[in-house]
């Protein structure tokens, strides 16, 4: 089985950790993981501003590039469901790319859903001492239905407990752009995540979407809050490091 | 587009800002939000009690309210021959103002001095308080939260709880002011007496009101009949009291059967206040007959299309399938940031982020469609799965289609998306980013003031890596 990593934008320039951690992780798969070479990002800002031809262009661009593997996986809720349920809505009218959206949106996989439901992989896990709590991001959940496969994969961690927060599956109030056009409505949001992560008291906040994650740290510090570690969950499931 | 004179959609973000540090504000939503909530799960989990499953219901009941739009005119025509035939009068009115024409007008035919009323959001559209009393007609609003927004010389914030922006301590203050009986003389938060407060004033209102306004919550087509879907009772006053009843109501609301409004009444209480059924369900048909005790001696419909009508065949045609629960705005993170009013008209919420732009010119709600992080916690709990989310992305689209977004947005995204088709260049924008990012955070993993992104910085700090992009790294471990 070939696989495509693709490690989305933010991962990039924000937190390549999570990009090697999930490479670690598909990698103990036993697969022949790539990463594609011309990757750049799958057009999701552009479709979330209402920009139909700048996101067909980016969409085209992706597809030539990863529809050649057997799978694609993405540590991101959000932008695997940009090219699971987005795509085929995207060519829906185009004969020439609509089966190509389809059979590769199939193909495309959200990282737990991948390592829980595709491979149902037993990887070593590796050891986490301390209690975590998960954020459940909200295109992963309501998008791609991605609620149990995370928190399996956690429970395999040897010394790693989960204590749910309360609505865990609650906005974040990040939602892309829509954390900096309306930034106080934004941190408004974010605050009362903050509330329910206070309310865990885990040692650390995890979930499957850097976004999302970003947006509760940098909300957590300003807040005063230097101990609570935020974690993708790729960095969890295959013990810190880089490279 | 009538509508677009008063509203105050364009101000969102100003006012989103001003609601967002209003801390009474914030103290009254923050309440309120979670027994909504908890209540609707409840209500909804409670359908398996009946042997009903959730999914299957609002597939019924979409399936029910595509079907009365799919022929939305033949609906309308049985509706208005079996109204009148049951002695009722239907009118049509093409938009707000004409709404206002038409009551004013059946007031003064019959002389009244004072209309009592029983919510209807569309009133609200087509301003029709203020026409009454610019005709000399005083309207009461007689639903509580209503009557409490009435007071207060405000509009109603919710579709289903006009005054759920306001606390109790607000409320107390305004009564002491209205009803002449000083806080001092109170006990505190006692919603009972303050309930009773309300009531005796109003009784005396629905006593000598001559004509009764009202909505409905559906108009039912076989039986000419209107629904009226309560709790407090008043609606039940509103309309058998006084000798003239009026009911205004949009022309999506139009129902074939009976047996279609009961399967909708499973969903509809269940999703804005978790009950299986609302205390009151009042069938209206006809007017007072021979024999009866009460009714109204007259009885008109005025059926609205101020903007719907344009809806049908349209890319938002699912709008219409709206049967007004709540419940979208009741799961809505921006909405309990904010409140109703920061969306400047009379829909509030993700329903009003898309009705407003619709009925008050796309161009005069800009924001709306954006203020939305995507979460579709309202797509899921719509009880007609109505995919808001998607409706406001459509309204996204078509602001870009006719160039009303602003130039440098427009500008950041073409070039974004130009870097991005370039993976060459694309890596070495990404790598001096990280590295600038990584300068501005001086070491410290975290940047504080940022000036591309000032609404980040505000509130929050931007957690930033260690200036090396994972492609660069990733090239260099592959390097032997």
């Amino acid at each position: 089985m070939r696989l495509a990593l693709y490690v989305t934008c933010l991962v990039d320039l924000m937190r390549p950790s999570v990009g090697f951690a999930a490479l670690r992780l598909l990698e103990a798969t036993g697969a022949e993981v790539v990463v594609p070479e011309g990757q750049t990002c799958c057009g999701q800002p552009a479709w979330s501003a209402g920009n139909r031809p700048l996101a067909v262009a980016l969409a085209k661009k992706a597809m030539a590039e990863l529809e050649a593997y057997d799978a694609v996986v993405i540590p991101s809720g959000s932008c695997a469901d940009q090219i699971r349920n987005v795509y085929p809505q995207l060519f829906a009218d185009d004969p020439h790319w609509a089966g190509r959206a389809r059979v590769l949106a199939e193909r495309t996989h959200e990282l737990t859903s991948f390592l829980a439901d595709v491979m149902k992989s037993d990887f070593a896990a590796p050891d986490f001492a301390g209690s975590v709590t998960y954020h459940d991001a909200c295109k992963g959940l309501r998008g791609l239905g991605i609620k149990h496969q995370p928190r399996e994969l956690l429970l395999k961690v040897r010394g790693l407990s989960l204590k749910e927060m309360p609505d865990c599956e609650e906005c974040c109030g990040f939602g892309g752009a829509f954390s900096v056009k309306f930034g106080e409505v934004s941190t408004q949001i974010v605050d009362r995540k903050c509330d329910a992560i206070a309310a865990a008291g885990a040692d650390a906040v995890v979930g499957g979407d850097l976004g999302c994650l970003i947006n509760i740290e940098g909300r957590m510090r300003r807040r005063g809050n230097e101990t609570t570690r935020v974690l993708h969950i790729a960095e969890v499931l295959a013990g810190g490091g880089e490279g | 587009m009538l509508a677009a004179g008063r509203s105050q959609a364009m101000h969102f973000h100003a006012r989103a800002g001003e609601k967002v540090r209003n801390a009474v504000l914030q103290r009254a939503l923050q309440k309120a939000k979670p027994l909504f909530v908890g209540k609707r799960a409840k209500g909804i989990a409670s359908l398996a009690e009946d042997g009903l499953d959730f999914e299957m219901l609002r597939s019924t009941g979409k399936n029910i309210r595509n079907r009365n739009l799919a022929d939305l005119d033949v609906w309308l025509d049985i509706f208005e021959e079996r109204a009148t035939a049951t002695g009722a009068e239907v009118l049509w009115a093409r938009d707000g103002a004409e709404v206002s024409r038409l009551v004013v007008d059946i007031a003064r035919r019959h002389g009244v001095s004072k209309a009592v009323k029983s919510k209807s959001m569309l009133s609200e559209e087509a301003h029709l308080n203020e026409a009454l009393a610019a005709a000399g007609i005083r309207p009461v609003e007689t639903d509580l939260g209503e009557y409490i927004v009435q007071l207060a010389g405000e509009t109603p914030s919710h579709i289903i709880a006009p005054a759920v922006h306001k606390t109790i301590g607000e409320i107390e203050a305004l009564f002491a002011t209205e009803h002449g009986r000083p806080l001092e003389t109170r006990t505190s938060a006692d919603i009972p007496a303050m309930a009773q407060e309300a009531r005796a004033v109003l009784r005396q209102h629905f006593l000598s009101a001559e004509i009764g306004i009202s909505g409905a919550n559906f108009l039912i087509a076989e039986t000419g009949s209107a629904a009226l879907v309560t709790n407090e009772g008043n609606g039940r006053m509103v309309t058998t009291l006084p000798k003239v009843h009026v009911v205004i109501t949009g022309i999506e609301k139009v129902v074939p059967t009976l047996e279609d409004f009961a399967t909708l009444m499973r969903l509809l209480p269940r999703s804005a206040t978790g009950q299986s059924i609302s205390n009151y369900v009042s069938l209206l048909t006809g007017t007072k007959r021979e024999g009866d005790h009460d009714g109204p001696e007259k009885t008109v419909f005025i059926l609205v299309d101020n903007g719907r009508a344009n809806l049908l065949g349209s890319d938002y045609q699912d709008m219409l399938r709206c049967i007004r629960c709540g419940a979208c705005m009741n799961h809505c993170p921006v909405y309990f940031s904010l409140g109703g009013h920061a969306y400047g008209w009379v829909y509030p919420g993700p329903m009003g982020s898309v009705l407003t732009p619709l009925y008050t010119g796309i161009e005069n709600a800009l924001d709306l469609p954006h203020a939305s992080t995507g979460c579709n916690q309202c797509g899921a709990v719509c009880p007609v799965d109505i995919p808001l989310p998607a409706l406001m992305h459509r309204l996204r689209e078509e602001q870009n289609e006719r160039g009303l977004r602003p130039w440098s947005e427009r500008l950041a995204l073409k070039a974004w998306a130009w870097v991005a088709g370039r993976p060459a260049l694309y890596r070495w924008f990404a790598r001096r980013a990280a590295r600038y990012l990584n300068w501005l955070a001086d070491g410290s993993g975290r940047i504080r003031i940022f000036g591309l992104a000032p609404e980040w910085t505000a509130g929050r700090d931007l957690p930033v890596s260690s200036g090396r992009t994972f492609h660069e790294l990733y090239s260099a471990r592959k390097k032997p």
